[in-house]
């Protein structure tokens, strides 16, 4: 036998030419989709898992896009913030200055009323800092959420100056860092933890000297954050010639809160006469105080803590304003400088976490970047056409196509009816 | 003069054989058609004392050429194809309403949810509110146009089913028609080849709408079957089949059915095997039902997840906030009732359903069965998961079962055993959402519940995030505690406060439930979290404290903005965030366009090869027929050459005898 040849039917090859003609001509203008479109997934059909991850990978984009911009206004009101802050130090340090030139011994009670006014006008540019809002009217120092000024003051006791919104800070994540800087913290003072406290004393006639040092904070767990007032209830000789003994009390302001006051009769130990005593008061609870100076009866010595840098201003100028002579100016000088430190000390670290948002503002935006460029490569590799293979498949099969035009062309002139005449 | 006779007769059959070649040649296009051949045989010879002497040669008949097994191949693979064929066709178009990229639906509800970031910047900023507003309204009207694409695709198919039923019809009533003819003729004893022809081109006709089975009658007829035994031809009587909907009357699916002398019989789909008709109703009851089921449940899971979270928060004016898209209802265009001619419900009960959490949703129908009026099963249509009810523990009544985050419910009147109910919460629930407020200052960003740290704190404690599960929140203000940096006490314990040392893991949420309460909720089993949820960072000193309030400052406020940005990551999708949950979309109809394309390709090669094979033995080939054509020829010229012989041969006897 011979080997098997099957019959054809002449109509099935036209029929079945057509069709292989047909297929290639669709692959040819599929290929010429991919290679104008630039890409190698025009419908899911093509590689449905490739779709799934290229509109995963732009979905991811457009998000990275959002937070960046969320970022870029984060950033942007954080570095109003330090800004703000830097121009409170610099007003604070200005106020230093003029509380320093204040205790001139030379000064005149009119000189000193001017001094007093000049840092009038930079506590009032300080608290409006305090208020300030970024481009989007949200205040600088807002912490977990606050009022639109969060500052408010001053204010009847017990509480000159409040913060009305919600102490804290909020965390950063990996995409956004706190939008707000804590104004709590950077604004207000804590008795306990800050230990500011302004101490006044009694007008003293002009032959007398009565001061004090800083409140120094010995146990903070003992710190209650009342006021206090030591009065001197009698001063009289020693027990020796030549010295002088003290008797003083001290009162819980106002009274109350603590039953252990007040305590009364505390006797200083005999002192020179002729020369100015230091009494160490220790019976505020937790509390230090020195007071240095001749004391008399009815002399009194006010502590209060003060909860603001606002507070703190304001007493500087009160207490400056109003020095009658020199032993009110001294003391006044003395207090502000020492919490005016203190508050410079709260201001800066506030500052130091804006730096510190700002270098992490700057990592996430650069972490951010590089996401976006992996994730657009991650798009690309999935979905878009690799143009060199493009081209490559696209001229392969225009040149199968060709040879089957031309083939099929020919095959069809073959007929045995072209032999028959 | 036997010669003579032979020449005539050798004449008479050479052209016959020349006239069939010339049939075959001028049939080579025809659709149908079988080649012909001539079969001859010799004329019994005549007896002579010489041995028998050959009479010449006579037509036996004309051969049909053809093989009843190939044919039959054909057919069926001609039917595959077009199924597949048009099944392709079909997805290849919802695939297109399903497009990704920037102009895709996952790209409008993606930009909706990053427009939320600049409100979250600039909660009082009015432009950036109505920016969220207009994108709202953009995914809304994304969403309804999609679902208005597959309602025009879903009615062309509808459409197109009808006019092929139509056309079945009459393919049926010719093959009838044929039958007869056919049926007819059988006493002739010859085979009627260009009736038989017609029929089977008509059988193939008939299989590209749908795929047939048939059985040969004694009488020459052919009995046409669908769906396995369903006569739709037998002799010359031709049954009718229409397009009708499901045993629950639900419009979005079509069934065949077969009208047999006035009963009407719905066909099984999974009995029909191929044809355009299969096709298209494979498209429609699976891959057009899935495409629907899972467009739904993207609407439904994230206008109801946006809609939730929206009224947590406080609006501008300080107000809870109302809903953001319009809130899906169920109704009658989602649950069903078997009707005439199915078997209808004999009991009185109807059914409710509501959701219950939007991310357990699965794109199905469920199929609810009683067999009591307090149990039965609900079967998932997608995959067949049957879940039995009562549950244990069993949902509050008139709930009966919670399945997918479904509340299944019997609010009024008993089933009774074998009642049965089609529950489709998905398929029509993008046609109608619309976004529902137009002004800025309602959106509602600000969270209801506001933390604050003791200012006294003296450790690194930081707020990650804090939110509200309930609006207004009732149990605040609370504070938590530290007594050290891993432990912490809380305000709100019972009987007695700040008794219970609690640990405390930095980053992880601390919720406000509290106490613990034994479990009621069968999908969780856990008690479900209340009022609000608080995630601290950073470690606390034993003393500091922090405290959730409700949110007195709320005009500045954004905490809502960020949990509703939050959902982006939400699980909603079988597991897949929020944002993901259009790739997945797209990619199941992919895989579904991608396999029916591949079945396209294969059933369209498979169909090439038979019928070329089929050809091989009915088609006409010219050259062989131009072969034949000289073949003939030369026999007729001979046979012409016989006849002059015989003729001088007889004038020369006729000279010879005359002269």
């Amino acid at each position: 036998m011979s080997s098997y040849s099957p019959r054809l039917s002449t109509a099935n090859t036209y029929d079945n030419a057509l069709r292989n003609l047909g297929s290639r001509q669709t692959s040819l203008a599929n290929l010429q989709e991919n290679l104008t479109s630039g890409k190698r997934v025009n419908r899911a059909s093509d590689d449905p898992t490739a779709a799934a991850q290229a509109e995963r990978s732009r979905t991811r984009i457009e998000r990275i896009k959002a937070d960046q911009r969320a970022l870029e206004a984060q950033r942007n009101s954080i570095s109003q913030a330090e800004s703000t802050l830097g121009d409170v130090t610099d007003a604070l340090q200005g106020i230093r200055e003029l509380v320093v030139s204040a205790g001139n011994a030379v000064f005149t009670g009119a000189e000193r009323l001017s001094v007093a006014e000049q840092i009038s006008g930079l506590r009032d540019q300080i608290f409006a800092l305090a208020n300030r809002t970024d481009t989007n009217g949200l205040p600088l120092f807002s912490a977990l959420g606050s009022a639109l000024e969060p500052f408010v003051g001053p204010q009847a006791a017990p509480q000159d100056y409040t913060f009305k919104g919600l102490p804290g800070q909020t965390a950063s994540s990996e995409v956004a860092i706190s939008p707000a800087l804590n104004g709590d913290a950077a604004f207000m003072h804590q008795p306990v933890r800050d230990g500011v406290y302004n101490v006044s004393v009694s007008t003293i006639p002009v032959d007398r000297q009565l001061t004090t040092d800083n409140i120094a904070v010995s146990n903070t767990a003992l710190v209650s954050g009342s006021s206090y007032q030591i009065k001197f209830t009698a001063v009289g000789p020693g027990a020796t010639p030549g010295t002088t003994t003290a008797t003083y009390d001290i009162l819980e302001m106002p009274p109350g809160a603590d039953p252990a006051f007040p305590i009364t009769g505390i006797v200083v130990p005999d002192y020179p006469s002729n020369k100015p005593v230091t009494i160490a008061v220790t019976g505020m609870p937790g509390l230090n105080l020195n007071i240095t100076g001749t004391p008399a009866v009815d002399d009194t010595v006010t502590v209060e803590p003060k909860n603001s840098i606002f507070s703190v201003l304001d007493d500087a100028v009160r207490n400056i304003s109003s020095a009658t002579n020199n032993n009110a100016a001294t003391q006044a000088v003395g207090q502000a400088l020492h919490n005016i430190d203190i508050g410079m000390g709260r201001i800066a670290a506030a500052r130091s976490q804006a730096g510190d948002l700002l270098n992490r503002a700057d990592r996430i935006s650069a972490n951010q970047e590089s996401r976006s460029i992996q994730l657009e490569s991650n798009r690309t590799n999935a979905e878009d056409l690799d143009m060199i293979k493009g081209i490559s498949d696209f001229q392969n099969q225009q040149t199968g196509y060709q040879a089957a035009l031309q083939s099929y062309a020919q095959v069809q002139k073959l007929s045995l009816f072209n032999f028959i005449s | 003069m036997g010669i003579l006779n032979i020449g005539t007769r050798a004449l008479q059959a050479n052209q016959i054989a020349l006239e069939t070649a010339g049939n075959n040649i001028a049939n080579v296009n025809t659709k149908g058609y079988s080649r012909q051949s001539v079969v001859l045989q010799t004329v019994a010879g005549q007896f002579t004392g010489a041995g028998y002497i050959g009479k010449g040669v006579d037509v036996l008949t004309i051969q049909r050429n053809f093989s009843a097994f190939l044919t039959r191949q054909s057919t069926l693979a001609g039917s595959t194809q077009a199924a597949d064929a048009t099944r392709a066709d079909n997805l290849k178009q919802l695939e297109t309403i399903f497009s990704g990229g920037p102009s895709g639906l996952g790209a409008a509800i993606s930009d909706m949810m990053n427009a939320f970031s600049d409100v979250a910047s600039a909660p009082t900023d009015l432009t950036a509110r109505t920016v969220v507003l207009t994108r709202v309204d953009e995914t809304a009207a994304r969403m309804r146009a999609t679902s208005q694409s597959l309602d025009d695709l879903q009615q062309n198919v509808a459409q197109s089913l009808t006019q092929k039923a139509v056309a079945i019809n009459d393919l049926a009533k010719n093959i009838a028609a044929v039958n007869n003819d056919i049926s007819r003729t059988q006493g002739s004893g010859q085979s009627p080849n260009d009736l038989l022809d017609r029929r089977d081109q008509l059988v193939r006709d008939l299989n590209q709408y749908i795929q047939t089975s048939s059985i040969n009658a004694s009488d020459g007829t052919v009995g046409i079957f669908i769906g396995g035994s369903q006569a739709l031809v037998l002799g010359s009587e031709a049954s009718t089949v229409s397009i009708v909907t499901d045993d629950f009357g639900d419009p979005l699916k079509s069934k065949l059915a077969i009208n047999r002398g006035g009963q009407i019989i719905t066909l099984d789909d999974s009995s029909l095997a191929g044809g355009e008709v299969t096709g298209l109703m494979r498209f429609v009851n699976n891959d057009m039902a899935e495409g629907r089921n899972l467009l739904g449940r993207l609407t439904l899971a994230v206008s109801t997840a946006m809609n939730n979270q929206h009224q947590l928060g406080l609006d501008l004016d300080g107000n809870v906030g109302g809903n953001i898209f319009s809130p899906i209802t169920f109704g009658s265009q989602n649950i069903f009732q078997p009707s005439s001619p199915a078997r209808v419900n004999s009991g009185d009960a109807t059914l409710s359903l509501a959701v219950k959490d939007p991310g357990r949703f699965a794109a199905s129908d469920y199929e609810v069965t009683f067999s009591s009026a307090t149990s039965g099963t609900i079967i998932r249509r997608s995959d067949g998961t049957v879940t039995n009810f009562p549950q244990s523990p069993a949902p509050a009544a008139p709930i009966f079962a919670t399945v997918d985050g479904l509340d299944f419910s019997n609010p009024t009147g008993t089933a009774n055993p074998g009642d049965r109910f089609l529950v489709k919460p998905f398929s029509s629930a993008a046609n109608n959402i619309t976004s529902v407020f137009s002004t800025p200052r309602s959106l509602a960003v600000a969270s209801p519940v506001a933390g604050y740290m003791a200012t006294k704190n003296t450790g690194s404690l930081q707020q990650v995030s804090l939110s509200a599960r309930n609006n207004p929140p009732t149990a605040v203000p609370v504070t938590l505690t530290f007594t050290g940096p891993n432990s912490y006490t809380r305000s709100d314990e019972l009987p007695t406060a700040d008794t219970t040392v609690f640990a405390y893991t930095p980053g992880q949420a601390i919720e406000a439930t509290y106490p613990d309460l034994p479990p009621t909720d069968p999908l969780t089993y856990s008690q479900p979290l209340q009022d609000w949820t608080v995630t601290l960072q950073g470690s606390p000193q034993a003393g500091d404290s922090y405290t959730v309030q409700a949110n007195t400052y709320s005009k500045l406020n954004a905490g809502n903005a960020t949990a509703m940005m939050a959902l982006r990551d939400k699980a909603l999708f079988d597991g897949s965030a929020l944002t993901d949950g259009y790739a997945s979309l797209i990619s199941q109809i992919g895989i579904r366009a991608q396999s029916a394309n591949y079945a396209a390709d294969v059933s369209a090669t498979i169909a090439a090869n038979v019928e070329k094979d089929r050809t091989g033995v009915s088609g006409v080939n010219l050259d062989e027929e131009a072969a034949k054509l000289l073949q003939f020829q030369q026999a007729y010229q001979a046979s012409a050459k016989m006849m002059q012989i015989a003729q001088s041969v007889f004038q020369t006897l006729m000279q010879q005898l005359g002269g």
